[in-house]
């Protein structure tokens, strides 16, 4: 039991994370505003701002790299690769995709164990 | 007075300048030439997170990386970025480099954290 809650509790655990970023970072920070030049700097800034100080409450025992893709809707095809060079047991990542109706968002986390 | 070598933070200044030339290139040589396309986009991108990878790893192997790519479409659209990382800002460093042609936007971001404590 003792052996099962330490694992929970360093684990990267994709679902909360997922939770975290769509519920507390993008919703409050985009929501269902439209697309609007002079504030995408903020809502960039803070979109990744906002979950890194989510992820960093957690408590675990990870370094984080996230990053925040902000497209405006017009048609224009947009594509993202990323490789690793890691610990495959143990470090992890997760990609969120979220829209509205006149902007994309993609935020992907990266969490590399200590 | 225990204080970081000078080496450790000279090998990071350096993995950024070495990194921003040579993934350049690499962008350069994947995609320079070419004009965006929806049916071939998708092996650019894989083609250069894994060269750029193989790049920084010969260079050094005692960091992990991660490398990111988004190639975007010229069309008027609105594209913003940004990266925050929690992690050791002594040892740990990043480099992104952005680069276009005609028809395409290429950003590349690399993350470089020390394998050593």
């Amino acid at each position: 039991m003792d052996e099962f809650q330490l694992s929970e509790e360093t684990a990267f655990v994709v679902d909360d994370i997922t939770t975290i970023i769509k519920d507390v970072s993008i919703c409050t920070t985009i929501g269902s505003s439209a697309y609007q030049q002079n504030r995408i700097n903020q809502w960039t800034s803070s979109v990744v701002e906002t979950s890194l100080s989510q992820l960093s409450k957690l408590g675990k025992p990870f370094k984080y790299i996230v990053t925040c893709i902000i497209l405006q809707k017009n048609g224009a095809g947009l594509h993202t690769a990323s490789s690793c060079f890691w610990d495959n047991t143990m470090d992890r990542s997760c990609m969120v995709r979220w829209e509205n109706k006149t902007t994309y968002c993609i935020v992907c986390v990266f969490g590399l164990a200590v | 007075m225990e204080e970081i070598s000078g080496e450790e933070v000279l090998n990071i200044s350096v993995c950024v300048v070495v990194s921003n030339l040579s993934i350049l290139q690499c962008i350069q040589s994947i995609i320079g030439e070419e004009s965006y396309r929806q049916d071939t986009v998708n092996q650019w991108t894989a083609k250069i997170v894994e060269q750029a990878l193989t790049l920084l790893v010969k260079q050094t192997k005692s960091y992990k990386y991660i490398v990111s790519c988004a190639v975007m479409q010229k069309s008027g659209a609105g594209l913003h970025t940004a990266n925050s990382c929690y992690w050791d800002t002594v040892t740990d460093g990043s480099c992104t480099v952005k680069w276009e042609n005609r028809t395409m936007y290429c950003v590349v971001s690399v993350f470089a954290v020390s394998l050593t404590p």
